[in-house]
């Protein structure tokens, strides 16, 4: 039906699509929630954390669903950014906003990038494995065990408590100073293997790319 | 209050998503993103046990900030290796880069 409206070859029908159809199911279960709060079923912070897992679940669904590999990133995007308001609401905003800041920007950007300089921009679509069916089946056990292990063990009621942003620098950099370092060298070595693999003499290079 | 069930199934049910995206996509950068999946469930379970239940020593925060470096890491070593496949092979396809497969 979406082919037949007329648009400017620049708008990306899948989005646009996309966007309807989440709205289309956002907007009842938003109404739903926000009617919940109002009578008093559920409380704000649970309504805040049914839409942020609504956000998250459906862009990691898109993330390894989605056939074209640049809507797959962009739909990872969406979970994690829906990530770092899980952090906010677990009372640890220095990770969200490490996570918005590393991921949403640099770890994304990066991935695109990838995409653009391999196939995204010959040929976006991909097909997956034909270990699918298997795959839905090990997952699907999987998540089956884990949810009904964590829904059988007593957890008590404990309540979420906001960690000290100085406390936290403090521990971090006594306590974890050997990991600190240590990571420090991991992120060196990292992009200097990444440079050093990725670099070739220009005599290397392909007939094709200049 | 929101109960510390909620988050752990969130952290599980992402986790199995990313475990499903490795399983199933052929192309490397796509099972790079589910590995980012897989560690953003991990990373809240992490989180969520220690705003909730370690409240004193809250490892969990610190650890989960080692596995976003460590990812970050990750991410772009690989990149380098799925460029440097591509410019050899021409694809990213890790079905036809299984000359070291036993």
């Amino acid at each position: 039906m979406l082919k037949r409206i007329p648009l400017p070859s620049q708008f990306d029908r899948i989005i646009i699509s996309g966007g309807i159809t989440v709205g289309a199911i956002g907007l009842p279960l938003g109404i739903v929630l926000v009617a919940l709060v109002a009578f008093g079923v559920i409380s704000a912070p649970e309504m805040v954390f049914f839409v942020a897992a609504f956000i998250v679940i459906l862009g990691a669904l898109g993330c390894v669903l989605l056939p074209n590999i640049v809507h797959a990133a962009l739909s990872l995007t969406a979970t994690l950014i829906g990530v770092a308001a899980l952090y906010l609401l677990l009372m640890s905003e220095f990770l969200a906003l490490v996570q918005v800041l590393v991921y949403g920007g640099g770890v994304v950007l990066l991935l695109l990038f990838g995409l653009m300089m391999t196939n995204a921009q010959d040929d976006p679509v991909v097909t997956d494995g034909s270990q699918k069916p298997f795959a839905f089946l090990l997952v699907s056990l999987l998540i089956g065990t884990f949810i009904t292990l964590l829904l059988a063990g007593d957890w008590g009621n404990p309540t979420a408590h906001v960690v000290p942003f100085e406390l936290f620098g403090e521990r971090l950099f006594r306590e974890f100073a050997v990991p600190i370092i240590i990571v420090a060298v991991l992120l060196d070595v990292a992009i200097t293997g990444a440079l050093v693999n990725v670099h070739t003499a220009s005599s290397d290079l392909p007939e094709e790319s200049e | 209050m929101i109960p510390i069930e909620y988050f752990l199934t969130l952290g599980a049910i992402l986790f199995g998503l990313g475990l499903f995206g490795v399983l199933s996509r052929r192309s490397a950068i796509l099972i790079l993103m589910a590995i980012e999946l897989m560690l953003a469930g991990v990373s809240i379970n992490f989180i969520a046990f220690a705003s909730y239940l370690d409240t004193d020593a809250f490892s969990g925060l610190i650890f989960a900030l080692f596995v976003i470096t460590v990812a970050a890491a990750e991410v772009g070593l690989a990149l380098g290796i799925v460029l440097r496949l591509f410019r050899e092979r021409r694809t990213s396809n890790v079905d036809e880069a299984s000359d070291m497969r036993w």
